[in-house]
């Protein structure tokens, strides 16, 4: 579409190759003395990982479980549901987790065989006191020279770890991002928690 | 700009449905506004003016048009584009493309008091014109003057003006008023567009606009065809993506003053604190 596709889509591809690197199927929490050093063994794990040859079914379970390990899918799905979580009856919330969980596997299972030598690194980190959080920075590098991509790891504590809570792609929250979207799609439906289940569901039956 | 008027017939697959293309551009002519929630429902209200698309229904007629447009002509010109020229060719295109659009950058680099970077926005074009041959190699780059992209609606941003109601403009997509202001400020402001019309090189901006389109639809057809695909709302993800990408781009990057992470804020809407995560609205 649009003739002038503004950069906003290039960070997208990024993203989703990212944190499907991020994921890509090393195991266990990665324990960490730090938020910087907790994102920097989650990349090397991942790194390590996506250069092993495995059948893509067991890829997404490896993943599924990092996924869990090292991310607050809970939280995260909560927020991208926004002001329609209180609405929702218990059925529906535990089942909307569910399906968003599914929607993340399989949204990012499919960028599996997107790394080509990319090196994440950790440049640093910020408090976030807005929020009690810290924000990890990183660059994604290229083999081949090439523009960097800045991503930015929101992250909290999480008993002897951390825990990501949102992903920040040169500037594009990847939470605020499927919240503003869950939320058009539910005020479209009529304001229905139902439609986003719909909606999950179908996506889920053909990607 | 002119054009032929050769039928594009051909062009049109068969099972397109033209019927929802009537449909589209009637509701075009008819164009409705976004249903403004109750006054007695505050978080809708907020939710309402957060958004700021009281054009939303228009908007998503448009999206459909330039979808339809970009699978006739333009999605399959820049796959042809992709196919017959070679990468290290596409690059030197862009390069020069880039290297043409330097006034502009330049301009609103000084119109926005950033000294340093209009200096290297300077230096890139001194170094790229001559020994990069026309801008055809980013020599600049290699010597560490990287490249940064400017325009006058960020212009206008960082002079204080509020983004305005969203829109999807027709060819162009995800804008707002600001933006649009600035998008039209910028295609007046390159000196080259007058140079060429001067010395009767015609031809030369429009091969520059259609070269531009290719260059950036060519960039973008596995990530568009996947966000399509993955999305529940396309449109939605569209705006959403925009507005956040442009904040950055604003700030050229740096954290915002008040800085908090644009990230997610947690804000359990049951009002009960849990332990594992940080309240926060």
């Amino acid at each position: 579409m649009d003739i002038v596709l503004r950069p906003a889509f290039s960070l997208f591809r990024t993203a989703m190759m990212v944190v499907a690197l991020a994921f890509a199927g090393a195991s266990g929490t990665a324990a960490a003395a730090s938020p910087e050093q907790f994102i920097d063994n989650l990349a090397r794990q991942a790194i390590a990982v996506t250069s092993q040859n495995l059948p893509q079914p067991q890829k997404i379970e490896q993943f599924r479980t990092l996924l869990n390990q090292n991310f607050n899918v809970q939280g995260i799905g909560q927020f991208v549901l926004g002001r329609y979580w209180r609405a929702a009856t218990d059925a529906e919330r535990a089942e909307y987790l569910r399906l968003f969980e599914d929607y993340i596997v399989h949204s990012y299972a499919k960028r599996f065989d997107a790394y080509q030598g990319e090196q994440l690194k950790v440049s640093g980190s910020r408090q976030d006191p807005a929020s009690g959080s810290v924000m990890v920075g990183s660059v994604l590098q290229a083999p081949g020279g090439g523009e960097p991509v800045r991503i930015d790891w929101q992250v909290q504590p999480a008993g002897s770890s951390y825990q990501v809570v949102d992903v920040v792609v040169e500037g594009v929250s990847m939470g605020v991002t499927q919240r503003s979207e869950f939320a058009s799609v539910i005020r479209r439906g009529g304001g229905k928690v139902e439609t986003i289940i719909a909606a999950l569901k179908k996506i889920l039956s053909h990607i | 700009m002119k054009r032929g008027r050769t039928s594009m017939k051909f062009l049109i697959p068969n099972n397109y449905n033209w019927t929802k293309c009537l449909a589209v551009a009637a509701m075009l002519v008819l164009s409705a506004c976004a249903t403004q929630p109750p006054a007695n429902d505050p978080e809708a209200v907020a939710e309402y003016n957060e958004i700021n698309d009281p054009l939303e229904p228009t908007n998503r007629v448009i999206l459909e048009a330039n979808l339809f447009f970009d699978d006739i002509l333009l999605k399959p010109l820049a796959q042809g584009y992709r196919f017959v020229l070679p990468e290290p060719a596409r690059d030197g295109i862009r390069n020069a493309l880039d290297n043409l659009r330097s006034p502009v950058i330049l301009l609103n680099d000084l119109l926005q008091g950033e000294w340093e970077r209009a200096f290297q926005t300077t230096m890139r074009f001194c170094i790229n014109t001559t020994i990069g041959i026309g801008g055809l190699f980013d020599v600049a780059s290699d010597l560490g003057l990287k490249s940064h992209d400017e325009d006058f609606g960020q212009t206008l941003a960082v002079w204080g003006a509020g983004e305005g109601p969203f829109l999807m403009l027709p060819l162009f997509g995800p804008s707002n008023i600001r933006d649009a202001v600035g998008l039209a400020v910028d295609s007046f402001s390159n000196p080259f567009t007058y140079y060429f019309d001067n010395i009767g090189y015609e031809w030369a901006n429009y091969t520059r606009t259609g070269l531009t389109a290719l260059d950036k639809r060519s960039r973008n057809i596995e990530l568009l065809e996947e966000l399509e695909k993955t999305s529940l709302d396309f449109y939605s993800a569209l705006r959403n993506l925009y507005r956040q990408r442009r904040a950055d781009e604003i700030l050229n990057g740096q954290p915002g003053a008040n800085t908090t992470a644009p990230g997610v804020t947690f804000q359990f809407d049951d009002g009960k604190p849990r332990n594992e995560t940080l309240l926060k609205n």
